[in-house]
């Protein structure tokens, strides 16, 4: 066993939580252990490149190990070749692990079986969940795409102001308290904006008459250049909906819009997965800078897998286990430990952690867990996607893959009702909404129409989709009518994503599965997720409604596409993963599929009593005083943002907090 | 005329891109070798008939020899008395070319959508090299020589991609 009792800190996990905690304890000088499940960063990105260049499926996990796809000859059950997690010491969920999540040797989550007899629109089903995240050094924001929003008051306020969800502990108070810490956050990330425009949005929400800078405020960077796209919805100026207004708002974003001590953003339009240029933040970022403090040490392929409680109930010690090849048998263990503990392992990782230390008199159901809130309250931004062509081209696939959102719709009267959401305006054409550009291009070589750009299809409206209605149905093109029919497909793709807010349901749940273990024999990740409220599936009838409008507004045709009825019952391999139904009070049934935004939310929150959090607003365990949490766990409710700006900042306020408690 | 000029002809017919786009002079990638060899190999395996694609070169030469334009040539070799197997392995080139990739047709003529493609990237050039990125006035996703700000700006004419 190593004698770790050197250190101040120990924390689990690297990515922006851990990392911002081990730079800001660092600076303190205090000494800082952090165990990183992952393997080390690579002195450069040219191999992760290789690996996404060659993937067949261009998903955000694509460039990263261990590797998403082709590590199995493909068979017809299997044609991506997906790994088996049971061989894998650190395997974590993908979004190609969606579609086959009732596959337990390619799905690393357990799921329960679906239930019996319910129809399209139950309120009981069971789906996937859509997002994933990294176990890596420097963790998941390898592959974020850099949005770098501020929550609103009323984000904080939900059950005071709307009767749904919860407050975050102190309301207001704690928003307040928080505002210093966006700024800091804000620079460490070196976010461009455009101070002007986020303005104008504070002024709607009332966040602070003035806005919420203060005048000797500006971001890092100014803002991104707009796209060709941004400027058609940009001429938006006298819309509302449901009263109120509807407008363009550039997006402040973790990219350099000057050269700095990165590079400035040259538009490789790959932001996710992987920018080849680190134009774009990620927290490798900070871990540099934290191990530059001389206080911080980083031990990769250290696994945590218990914490050790003392008969006061503090926290003693956390056992890992090391490996040396990402399939091969754990090459050691030991436990680390020191005076505080930082479990910063993401919103699935830390509280499968919390409920495997299960070992210590009085936590039976695990660390931190007297509440029962542990793993609890699972929540996503569930995403409506609508896509279109607009009348003339805008361009896509160059620039980053978003560069403004429509922000102002995140709050209102509405919200007692139904969900709020943000629109984030997608610059990738139709890569993620229908697989682009393979799909348009196989429609138009072989005579296909998976585009419905190339057959009989009608949209919604009712209108005729050929995209040339002077070609035949399944026409097979080539030569220079191919050449112009695909720019003139490509250069018009327009994308709107919902992030729709998800309301917190203490079954959606992350627990320990009792059949499934890893490579090194600790249990996978069970994992309930339901949309069980007509409050979010409301919100899906008024994204799908909203994007009809939008796209009449500026002239585009819509093409989003009914993904037809969800199939709950059958062969296991044919359950719906996303897809689910809502009537709406007209009577009319509509069908959805949800996406997810990468948002992991929620699983160790924070409140203002013990019985029903994991957390005080310090982010510190109720159960034992040397032990916190960071990340986006920490979030009561997932609010109308991306949460990765407040996760930054949450986690310099607790770095402020841990300090607080070494120094006294 | 070589065989690589005959395809890279063939090729340029069938994608409707110039032959020095499809094989500059200065060809570094020399993408060109790999597409011939996978297509060659593919179609033979795949229809069993390990002339066809040799059928469709010397269609092409002889169409070419003979003084016919691009849009003739390829008018004759798709919407001539070919056979749909000769079709589909020039189909599957262009394909390739576009993507880099080798597709897999699952053709159900009759369906609303008419069945569905898949495919199979050859390596890490090849999807650098599609054609798509090109025929979209763009770039590869995650390979770009531009400079920052250019996606403001209108992108340079069709043509200067297409090299037609
Ligand atoms: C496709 C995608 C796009 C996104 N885009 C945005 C965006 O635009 N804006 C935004 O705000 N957010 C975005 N996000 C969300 C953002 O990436 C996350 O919120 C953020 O990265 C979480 O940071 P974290 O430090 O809490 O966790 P992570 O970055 O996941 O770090 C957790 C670390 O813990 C390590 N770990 C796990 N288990 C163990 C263990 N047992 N022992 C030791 N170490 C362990 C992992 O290896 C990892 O390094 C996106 C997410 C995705 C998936
Ligand atoms: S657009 Fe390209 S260069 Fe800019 S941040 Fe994204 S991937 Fe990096």
């Amino acid at each position: 066993m190593t004698n770790t009792s050197k250190y101040d800190v120990v924390i689990v996990g690297s990515g922006i939580s851990g990392a911002i905690v081990a730079y800001q304890l660092g600076l303190a000088g205090k000494k800082v252990l952090i165990l990183e499940s992952g393997p080390t960063v690579p002195a450069d990105r040219s191999g992760y490149m290789e690996t996404f260049y060659k993937a067949n499926a261009k998903t955000p996990e694509s460039p990263y190990p261990p590797a998403t796809q082709g590590a199995v000859p493909s068979s017809a059950n299997n044609p991506l070749g997906l790994p088996n997690p049971a061989g894998e010491n650190i395997p974590r969920y993908t979004v190609l692990q969606v579609g086959a999540w009732q596959k337990k040797d390619q799905c690393y989550f357990d799921y329960p079986s679906q239930v019996e007899g319910i129809d399209g629109t139950s309120l009981n089903a069971n789906f996937a969940f859509a997002s994933s995240y990294e176990r890596l050094g420097g963790g998941t924001t390898w592959h974020w795409l850099g949005t770098c929003l501020r929550l609103f008051p009323e984000d904080f306020k939900m059950k005071t102001l709307y009767g749904q969800g919860e407050d975050w502990p102190g309301g207001d108070a704690f928003y307040q308290s928080l505002v210093p810490f966006y700024e800091t956050a804000a620079k460490e990330i070196g976010v461009s904006g455009d101070k002007a425009a986020m303005e104008k949005l504070y002024r709607q929400f009332y966040v602070n008459p003035e806005g919420i800078y203060g005048s000797d405020y500006n971001f890092p960077m100014p803002g991104i250049d707009q796209t060709l796209q941004d400027e058609l919805y940009a001429g938006i100026t006298d819309m509302t909906y449901e009263g109120n207004p509807v407008y363009v708002t550039p997006t402040p974003q973790g990219r350099n819009s000057r050269p700095d001590e990165r590079r400035q953003c040259a538009g490789n339009t790959n932001c996710i997965p992987i920018c080849p240029i680190q134009a774009k933040y990620d927290a490798t970022v900070t871990l540099a800078r934290a191990e530059q403090t001389d206080n911080v040490e980083i031990r990769y392929q250290h696994v945590a897998c218990n914490i050790r409680l003392d008969d006061k109930q503090q926290v003693c010690g956390i056992d890992y286990l090391t490996y040396d090849q990402p399939n091969g048998i754990a090459t050691g263990s030991g436990t680390a430990v020191a005076e505080r503990y930082v479990l910063a392992a993401h919103a699935i990782e830390t509280p499968k952690l919390l409920l495997m230390s299960n070992k210590n008199p009085g936590f039976e159901n695990g660390v931190a867990n007297s509440s029962d809130q542990v793993g609890r309250n699972l929540m996503d931004h569930v995403m409506y996607l609508g896509w279109g062509l607009a009348k003339d081209p805008i361009f896509p696939y160059r620039g980053p893959l978003s560069t403004s959102g429509i922000e102002s719709l995140r709050d209102g009267a509405f919200r007692k009702d139904r969900s709020a959401y943000r629109i984030e305006i997608g610059n990738e054409g139709w890569q993620w909404a229908a697989d682009d550009p393979g799909t348009t291009l196989a429609d138009f070589v072989f005579g296909q129409n998976n585009s419905q750009l190339n057959g009989n299809s009608k949209n919604q409206q009712g209108e005729e989709l050929r995209f040339n209605p002077q070609l035949p149905a399944f026409s097979k093109l080539f030569g220079k009518q191919l050449v112009n029919t695909l720019n003139g497909v490509y250069t018009r793709q327009l994308r709107l994503g919902y992030l729709i807010e998800q309301l917190p349901d203490p079954e959606n749940r992350v627990q320990l599965s009792t059949t499934l273990k890893d490579n090194l024999g600790l249990p996978r990740p069970h994992v309930t997720y339901r949309l069980a409220s007509d409050y979010e599936r409301k919100a899906f009838v008024s994204a799908k409604e909203l994007t009809t409008e939008l796209f009449a507004k500026v002239g585009a045709t819509e093409y989003t596409k009914d993904p037809g009825a969800p199939v709950f019952s059958g062969k296991p391999e044919e359950l719906t993963a996303t897809n689910f139904q809502y009537k709406d009070d007209k009577g009319v049934t509509h069908n959805f599929r949800f996406y997810g935004a990468g948002h992991i939310v929620g699983t160790y929150r924070m409140g203002d009593n013990k019985a029903t959090s994991v957390l005080n607003s310090r982010q510190q365990s109720w159960d034992h005083d040397n032990l916190y949490m960071v990340g986006s766990g920490v979030f009561p409710t997932i609010a109308t943002g991306n949460p990765t700006l407040t996760i930054a900042a949450l986690a310099f306020q607790a770095a402020g907090h841990i300090l607080e408690d070494l120094n006294s | 005329m070589d065989i690589m000029s005959t395809f890279v002809g063939l090729s340029s017919v069938l994608t409707g891109f110039a032959q020095d786009i499809l094989a500059p002079r200065l060809d570094t990638t020399n993408i060109k070798n790999l597409y011939l060899q996978s297509w060659t190999e593919n179609i033979a395996q795949e229809t069993g008939d390990a002339n066809l694609v040799n059928t469709i070169l010397q269609q092409y030469a002889e169409l070419q020899a003979a003084g016919k334009s691009d849009e003739e040539i390829g008018e004759q070799l798709m919407n001539g008395n070919n056979s749909s197997a000769f079709v589909l392995a020039c189909q599957k080139l262009i394909f390739l070319w576009y993507m880099g990739a080798w597709p897999d047709v699952n053709a159900q003529p009759g369906t609303e959508t008419g069945g569905v493609t898949t495919s199979s990237l050859l390596s890490a050039e090849s999807y650098t090299s599609g054609l798509v990125w090109q025929v979209m006035q763009a770039h590869p996703m995650g390979d770009s020589n531009y400079r920052y700000g250019y996606w403001a700006e209108q992108p340079p004419a069709l043509s200067d991609y297409t090299g037609n």
